[in-house]
């Protein structure tokens, strides 16, 4: 508790600031464990006033043009890991293709701390609420990582292994997010429940369906802030696949989930309550993804 | 490489050049060093808006911000807005006149966070104005007439703007 | 003075004369004072909630930092809050000390050349526990035999008391034959209440500059609410003559009363300033703030109350147990206050009351925005609309037929504090608020179906303006102001009351101009200190419009006599000073003074610029001035939520609140209090709270604001929804008729809230804050003991 000291950064550490993805890394390599990366700083900095982390080295990749891009291609949207998610939030491809991404983004924090985070940075800070992962999930996005020795991609939802704990191995760095373009007759949509208009999520959930016909397909549902990281509620998911979403059943998708999940009681909320409310929450996300299907194309 | 580096930002509109320890926060470099009281402190943690200033324009935290990060940018903080009584931006007199500044210690970060607002969007919804301030937290107000004179300098911005038939012809 | 009673600045919208130092960041708070050759300290907190400790700080003192011990400091005992007089002020707490009695108590200090020195230093001591004790969290389970004493004996004035079982204080009161009247009521209500802890979150975190000064003196710049007190506390502390200890008065970053007391950070940074030779600046940071002596008072509140079926309350029975934490400042006083504060509200007619002040080993509570009266009003206005169905009558009938009002005896500040009610304005806020929010078409408790209902509920308060009173009694207040005339006519206007942004000190500048009849911009208000001032007790108690105003505008009647009596000697025509009137000319921008009937005139730049000439002298008044009452402000707000009946959320529709402040000196800035006042206890009664581990004894937010929720600009009704409303009152024993706000604006909020909770779901609630997490197991419970589907079957989004 004495260590706390939110005027100042009460640890001392060398910085660098590469230009480039490979001095990025080569530094990384260096360094190893004893090297942090700063990307927007509101997390990495808040987290050394707290001393909950104090590395010896501070790579600060802001200043690398080539980590910062949002490029829209025909099979999905290239994110660079080091864009901010202000510059997300008034992205027009993200808004028309990702209306859960971008409402979760708005709804994140306070427009400084978007003018400051990134989308790198709140995936590999690894909080079970970070409210970018979610939607990212059930949109099947995948993240690349990269290292001196070579690249490799995988499944957002793989990446998280613990609270603040992801798949990433030493020297690795989360160097883009690819989200795929999705289906014709796609909704989707995220809501949180939070104690104040600027709150960390006591439960968040994203949902994305298809809908064909009259029955959902590719339903896809992720909660945070119930479970160690971010989870899909895969029964969930499946009690809703292929069928009609009729009201009834969108009620028992909502207590599926609610079964499902593994929350806690924390500062924030309790698990009883975060059961409740799951229950809801998912069926008005559902509710809500299937009115943007219906009308049109979940253009939100 | 613990030692201080040497940056040059542009700060109000002039550049400054200095030596800066790589773990200093742009906020104690105003604050302490170039006695640029206006930025405030209330949270260290990004909850409260308190430190806003403007980075290249945009409003970010400088409690959450490295020094040596705004090497080469340009930093707007409270004092580069006005002097005095002469000068106060259209904002700033809105903010006096409607009642929005009771204790005071919010209000720097209040007028940037909204002079970015309405530089984005001049015309913003009370909903959007209310969307954009919701990291500045005010313990006074009540924010009641805070984003009431954030309304009426986008709407004064708006009469000033439109083409008029002769200068000074806007009835009161 | 106003023609035709008409104001020219009292009443009138006038941006506030602070403002542009404000806007612009030129305003200097006790967090921007720097000092050159100022070192930087770092205090030590206790990590045990309750334990002996032995402090070595060996290594601290190789790293070259200035360290502080508790055998550094005076072993004085105090309180660090002097209001009551001082054989009623009980004291228990040292500067620093080796037994610390909660997470958080200092217990030694640093100071180094910057801030990351003395961090280092403060981490380099090593506090070695000798013994450490089981925390006591909850004051039932304190005062139970057997528990640690937290403390074993303090100090009540000058004699040493022994503490029993923990109980801090108590205080006793009964009037008339409860057991009678409640024996022949026709409803009985018994109800048990139990607060949240709440934190002020009070913009600026606690700062103190201390500069040993050559004389054997300090200067000190420190955020506190009462300059006067902050000097006499260091005087007594340390040892030092009142005459060298100089407390300057810098703008305050909110108070709400986070500095009403003398907050051990500026003792502690005095001491180590006189230790080091050298000035030292101690700005706490935002979680510190919140573990250091800094929380409401928690209480639990049993009210069992009657009313005949003739509409009246019959007697009631009032219980108080508070959980003071570890130390005390001024929970005895406010035993007697809680007690005020029901008494006053209604007419109860018999009344008991048992109040009992507990040590736990919590962070020390103080007075927060009401000093007990939100808490108080919360459980008395649930309770009233309890009675009011249980009778089956109208609530804002019910209320008006048994409210305090005109004419009657009031006691807000406690029994010692007594005046008779001049301006009451409760009938027309509470008939012109019924109408606003649509009180007749309110829906009823339990009628609506669907996943979002709505509830509209109405609760009433008030606040005293200062404690004065006719008689001497135990609570010290009294202002001062010192007002002179420059040479050309303006003038300068020193006064020890701090403005904590309310616009108490514009209040004063518009009735000073209003007494002279000069423009607004000639009265200067002086940023002062302790020895150029006259004293104030404090800025506190919404006393400072009532009670400060009040000796402004005698020091400007005292001065404008003296004017007048050199303007006949200018005129050299009217009989006397009596034979003068004065009017305000708005294109001279001057004071004219001139004879009814005749030709002869002069101004006060004339009058004051011949003074200086002729050396005829200054025309200056110093004035002390003690109320001789504390009327109260009343207040009547009528809140609309909606309730997410899925999801528990609560969130507010429509607020009408009204507010009898007497006449209206600033309109934008008490219009401000009002919404703040409202913004604020909206926080309280649905978010605020800082619950502690068990195990740890520490706040489970480690003080962190990440998780000390405050309601946002996105948390509040548009503002058309949100109407203020003024009663046309004038209390003619205020300046101009005026009284305070401050208080009385926040504390019937909670009690609206949960009304208007009750009305749209139901359920009643007893414990604050009122959450979606206790909102949604209350709807759940209901639902599996009466057998009821889920009310989210019926209906859909």
């Amino acid at each position: 508790m004495n260590r706390f000291n939110t005027h100042i950064i009460p640890v001392e550490f060398e910085y660098h600031e590469p230009r480039t993805i490979r001095e990025a890394l080569e530094l990384l390599a260096r360094w190893g464990e004893d090297a942090k990366i700063l990307a927007g700083g509101t997390d990495l900095l808040v987290q050394m006033k707290m001393r909950r982390v104090e590395p010896k080295c501070v790579i600060n990749i802001k200043r690398i043009p080539e980590l910062d891009y949002i490029r829209e291609g025909p099979a999905g949207v290239r994110i660079g890991a080091a864009t901010r998610l202000r510059r997300l939030e008034r992205s027009g491809a993200i808004k028309r293709l990702f209306p859960a991404l971008h409402r979760a983004i708005g709804w994140m924090a306070s427009v400084q701390v978007r003018n400051m985070a990134t989308i790198g940075g709140n995936l590999c800070n690894a909080s079970p609420a970070a409210d970018t992962a979610p939607p990212l999930m059930v949109y099947g996005a995948r993240v690349k990582l990269a290292s001196v020795s070579g690249e490799r991609t995988l499944p957002l939802e793989d990446f998280f292994t613990g609270p603040g704990q992801t798949a990433m191995r030493p020297g690795e760095m989360l160097t883009e997010i690819w989200i795929p373009r999705q289906p014709e007759g796609t909704g989707s949509a995220f809501i949180k429940v939070a104690r104040t208009a600027m709150d960390l999520a006591k439960v968040n959930v994203a949902v994305a369906l298809t809908l064909k016909g009259w029955s959902a397909f590719n339903v896809r549902i992720a909660l945070g802030s119930v479970a160690p990281t971010p989870m899909r509620a895969r029964e969930a998911e499946a009690a809703l696949e292929g069928r009609p979403p009729t009201e009834g059943l969108l009620r028992r998708v909502g207590d599926i989930a609610s079964e499902e999940i593994r929350p806690i009681t924390d500062v924030r909320s309790t698990a009883e309550y975060r059961r409740e409310v799951t229950k809801v929450i998912v069926a008005d996300a559902l509710r809500k993804a299937l009115g943007m299907v219906r009308v049109g194309g979940g253009v939100g | 490489m613990t030692e201080p580096r040497v940056i040059r930002f542009r700060l109000n509109g002039e550049w400054v050049q200095l030596g800066v320890a790589p773990n200093e926060l742009l906020i104690n470099v105003l604050r302490e060093r170039l006695h640029l009281t206006g930025t405030k402190y209330w949270c260290g943690i990004g909850e409260c808006g308190g430190c806003t200033v403007l980075l290249d324009g945009e409003p970010v935290l400088s409690c959450l911000t490295l020094a040596v990060d705004v090497d080469g940018r340009e930093i707007t903080t409270i004092e580069g807005l006005a002097t005095g009584e002469d000068d106060l931006t259209p904002l700033q007199r809105a903010f006096i006149e409607e009642g929005a500044i009771q204790c005071g210690f919010c209000t720097p970060g209040f007028i940037l966070t909204a002079q970015a607002l309405l530089r984005e969007n001049p015309n913003p919804t009370e909903e959007e104005i209310r969307e954009y301030v919701r990291g500045n937290l005010c313990r006074c107000t009540g924010y009641v007439n805070i984003v009431r004179a954030i309304k009426r300098a986008a709407s004064e911005a708006a009469k000033s703007r439109r083409p008029g038939p002769a200068a000074g012809a806007a009835s009161g | 003075m106003s023609a035709g009673g008409r104001f020219r600045f009292v009443g009138v919208r006038v941006g506030r004369k602070d403002g542009v130092l404000k806007a612009t960041g030129r305003a200097t708070y006790a967090y921007d004072v720097w000092l050159p050759g100022m070192l930087y300290g770092r205090i030590l907190k206790s990590p045990y909630a309750h334990a002996e400790v032995r402090v070595d700080a060996t290594e601290a003192e190789r790293l070259g930092a200035v360290v502080l011990t508790p055998r550094d400091v005076p072993d004085v005992l105090f309180n660090p809050r002097l209001v009551s007089v001082e054989e009623d002020t009980f004291k228990d707490w040292r500067v620093l000390t080796e037994h610390p009695r909660y997470v958080g108590e200092p217990v030694a200090a640093v100071a180094a050349a910057s801030e990351e020195a003395a961090q280092r230093a403060l981490e380099a001591i090593k506090l070695e526990p000798v013994r450490v004790y089981k925390p006591l969290l909850d004051p039932f389970e304190a005062t139970r035999p057997g528990s640690p004493a937290i403390h074993e004996r303090i100090m009540r004035g000058g004699a040493w008391v022994n503490v029993e079982d923990n109980v801090a204080c108590t205080l006793e009161y009964s009037e008339g034959d409860v057991d009678r009247a409640l024996s022949e009521a026709d409803v009985v209500v018994e109800r048990r209440f139990h607060t949240n802890r709440r934190y002020h979150l009070q913009p600026e975190p606690k700062v103190a500059v201390s500069r040993p000064d050559p004389d054997g003196g300090v200067t000190v710049w420190t955020t506190t609410q009462t300059i006067h007190n902050t000097k006499i506390l260091i005087s007594q502390v340390f040892g030092i003559p009142q005459s060298k200890v100089r407390v300057k008065k810098v703008f305050l970053g909110g108070g709400f009363g986070s500095s009403i007391h003398t907050n051990l950070v500026t003792l502690v940074a005095v001491a180590l300033s006189r230790k080091a030779r050298r000035p030292v600046k101690i700005a706490l940071t935002r979680e510190e703030d919140m573990m250091h002596d800094h929380v409401s008072f928690e209480m639990y509140l049993r009210i069992r109350a009657g009313a005949r079926r003739n509409g009246r309350l019959s007697g009631a029975e009032f219980e108080n147990v508070m959980d003071v934490g570890a130390h005390q400042i001024q929970p005895y006083p406010l035993l007697g206050t809680a007690l005020g504060w029901f008494v006053s509200l209604y007419k109860w007619r018999a009344i008991r009351y048992f109040g009992r002040a507990v040590y736990t080993n919590k962070v020390p509570s103080c007075a927060l925005r009401g000093y007990g009266n939100p808490q108080v009003t919360w459980a008395v206005e649930t309770v009233v609309d309890e009675l009011a169905e249980e009778l089956g009558v109208d609530p804002v009938e019910f209320r008006l037929k048994n409210y305090v009002g005109k004419g009657d005896l009031f006691w807000g500040q406690g029994p010692t504090v007594k005046s008779i009610i001049r301006s009451d304005g409760v009938p027309e806020l509470m008939r012109r608020g019924a109408e606003l929010i649509g009180w007749r078409n309110r829906p009823r408790p339990g009628e609506q179906t669907g996943r979002y209902r709505r509830g509209i509920g109405v609760a009433r308060g008030f606040h005293t303006s200062g404690a004065g009173g006719p008689l001497s009694g135990s609570v010290i207040d009294y202002s001062g102001a010192f007002l002179k005339v420059n040479e050309d006519g303006s003038v300068d206007y020193v006064t020890a009351l701090q403005d904590h942004g309310g616009g108490t000190l514009d209040a004063h500048a518009k009735i000073i101009a209003e007494e002279l009849c000069i423009p607004l911009e000639k009265v200067n208000v002086v940023w002062s200190d302790s020895s150029t001032t006259v004293y104030d007790v404090c800025t506190h108690a919404s006393r400072g419009v009532y009670v400060g105003g009040e000796a402004a505008r005698r020091a400007a009647r005292e001065v404008k006599r003296k004017i007048l009596e050199y303007a006949v000697r200018i005129l050299n025509v009217a009989v006397g000073p009596e034979a003068l009137r004065v009017r305000y000319d708005e294109e001279l921008g001057d004071a004219v003074i001139y004879v009814e009937g005749s030709d002869a005139q002069t101004t006060l730049s004339e009058v004051a610029r011949t003074a200086w000439q002729r050396n005829w002298g200054s025309i200056s008044a110093s004035v002390s001035f003690r109320a001789t009452a504390a009327p109260p402000s009343f207040t009547a707000y009528f809140v609309e939520v909606e309730v997410d009946t899925e999801t528990g959320r609560v969130r507010p529709v429509r607020v009408v609140a009204g507010a009898d402040i007497g006449k209206v000196i600033n309109p934008e800035l008490a219009e401000g209090q009002v919404q703040g006042g409202f913004v604020m206890g909206w926080g309280w009664a649905v978010l605020e709270d800082t619950p502690y581990n068990p195990e740890t004894g520490a706040l489970e937010n480690m003080g962190f604001i990440t998780d000390y929720k405050a309601p946002t600009a996105g948390d509040i009704p548009p503002i058309e929804d949100f109407r203020v409303i003024f009663a046309d009152t004038y209390e003619p024993t205020g300046p101009f008729g005026a009284k305070g706000i401050g208080e009385a604006a926040s504390n019937p909020v909670a009690a609206a809230v949960a009304n208007a909770i009750y009305d749209a779901i139901g359920i009643r609630f007893y414990e604050l804050p009122i959450t979606p997490e206790r909102i949604l197991r209350a709807l759940r419970e209901r639902e599996r003991a009466s057998g009821e589907n889920p009310p989210r079957r019926r209906g859909v989004a």
